[in-house]
């Protein structure tokens, strides 16, 4: 056994250091403006959620104050032209891929078109001596003109910028990471991702809740509910399922059907007008990972009679 | 121990908090030595927390919760390793983090040999090594993460370290042969 130990890659001290105290401070924040229940599973409205995640704060959100102490850089995504963010308007009035701008020590990046060609935006931060890549990945539709991820080297510390109300996110609450801020001394790299609207049969990389609002199953109760009754909401609605998250005992599969009269325990957006939904033969979901017993195994799914 | 009643949100929050506190660290130790990519390491941590957040009046007090918490961390990477990838966006933040900070060792030599007679072990022999040497618990501590008995932990352990040590054997054995002229004067081999 001794020899085992001698290829641990890393211990758990090491470990508890690889990331920042704020990012570690940040995902504990984020967690807890999670509602405690899922909601499609214990029928906790989405108001009630957004209720509760409005009195929260994010770790995230930026004290501006400080912000214009610096020159910095800031970057903000404003959706496609015209676009929609859940009740909000966020698009621009022209159609122009990025603009730079500078007023009292900030550069302000817009990025006009998330559906432009990245290579402009890099060739448009080179242009500023920034080392910045920005990429777009296909999200659901209120989290287009979102932050998805910040990638960065040098040791500078790149933050989000949030517009309070402007979209649901995940993990965010009502606090919509629409922006970066970096400062001017910046040398290091970065690459930024933001969230665009995903073309028609295009998957989601990155999702929220499919009830959010601004979410094709805002405001739908699925609890108690059987794939069969909710697939019938979901046509009125014009949304498809094309696939079905079914867990059984450790094993999580998707399956492309499910008995009609399976329930439904939660639902993830999938691509533009389709959600995935997690189902099961119980009408209450088991809880997440939690060992089932042999003598309750459910039966291996069959292909669902109501398509 | 039971975990105490939790009444209102906030006295919950405080007791998700000193969890994440104390364990963030174990947890994500736990997920790096068993996988080599830190996007997945990153979003483990954030859904085994997610879960804990959610079922945290079923999370032990005291110590008993880093073991409830290697439990649900093991079935979410057995799910990201049967493709139930999904990416958090919770975890955005230290993803970017662990891109910096982190590179999966790459071994040469002894321990590379090592490291190869490791992988060749089924996946639940693996864990139960793991366990004992990587996280340094007992048997009844092992019993409790894979949720089964003392006496089943014991045989399993027994069984994997004869077959690690078989496999051990059989690489340098291996290798010995692979390069035969790597011998050394005094007739063992290197």
């Amino acid at each position: 056994m001794k020899q085992l130990t001698r290829i641990s890659p890393v211990s758990d001290t090491e470990a508890a250091h690889l990331a920042r105290p704020g990012t570690l401070a940040e995902l504990a924040e984020r967690i807890t403006v999670e509602s405690p229940v899922q909601d499609a599973a214990r029928g906790v409205s989405v108001r009630e959620r957004w209720r509760s995640a409005k009195r929260r704060k994010w770790v995230v959100a930026v004290p501006l104050a400080v912000a214009l102490a610096v020159a910095l850089l800031v970057l903000t995504s404003l959706g496609r032209p015209g676009q929609r963010v859940g009740p909000v308007s966020v698009g621009p009035p022209a159609a122009q891929a990025l603009s730079f701008s500078r007023h009292h020590g900030q550069i302000t990046v817009i990025v006009r078109d998330p559906l432009a060609d990245p290579a402009a935006y890099r060739a448009e931060f080179a242009r500023h001596h920034l080392r910045i890549s920005l990429k777009l990945l296909p999200v659901s539709p209120s989290l287009v003109g979102t932050v998805v991820y910040i990638g960065e080297s040098g040791g500078a510390d790149i933050a989000p910028i949030t517009a309070r109300g402007r979209c649901w996110t995940g993990g965010g609450g009502s606090a919509c990471p629409v922006g970066v801020r970096i400062p001017a001394a910046f040398h290091g790299s970065a690459q930024l991702v933001f969230g665009r609207a995903a073309r028609a049969g295009e998957r989601y990389e990155s999702t929220t809740s499919a009830f959010a609002p601004g979410e094709v199953m805002h405001g739908m109760r699925v609890r108690g509910r059987t794939v069969a009754q909710v697939l019938l909401l979901l046509r009125a609605r014009g949304v498809t399922v094309p696939v079905f998250n079914y867990a059984r005992g450790d094993v999580a599969r998707n399956v492309r059907h499910v008995p009609g009269g399976w329930f439904v325990y939660d639902a993830t957006p999938w691509a533009p007008r389709e959600v995935m939904l997690s189902v099961g033969p119980g009408r209450t979901q088991p809880p997440v990972g939690a060992p089932q017993p042999l003598s309750s195994r459910a039966p291996v799914p069959s292909p669902t009679p109501t398509g | 121990m039971p975990s105490p009643l939790l009444t209102g949100r906030h006295e919950r929050s405080q007791r998700f908090e000193a969890v994440y506190a104390a364990h963030h660290g174990p947890i994500l130790g736990y997920l790096l030595r068993r996988t080599d990519n830190p996007d997945d390491a990153a979003d483990a941590l954030a859904e085994t927390f997610l879960a804990a957040w959610r079922r945290l009046e079923d999370v032990p007090a005291g110590p008993d919760a880093r073991l409830w918490l290697y439990g649900v961390a093991r079935r979410v990477l057995a799910n990201y390793h049967r493709g139930q990838r999904r990416r958090s966006a919770l975890a955005g933040r230290l993803r970017a983090d662990l891109a910096v900070s982190y590179r999966p060792p790459e071994y040469t030599g002894e321990l590379a040999q090592i490291a190869e007679a490791y992988r060749r072990l089924p996946a639940g022999e693996r864990e139960v090594l793991a366990l004992s040497a990587w996280e340094g618990l007992g048997h009844g501590e092992i019993a409790v993460v894979l949720d089964c008995s003392r006496n089943a932990v014991r045989i399993r352990l027994h069984r994997a370290r004869k077959r690690f040590a078989r496999e051990l054997a059989a690489g340098q054995a291996q290798s010995r042969s692979a390069d035969p002229g790597l011998r050394i004067p005094n007739g063992d081999l290197a």
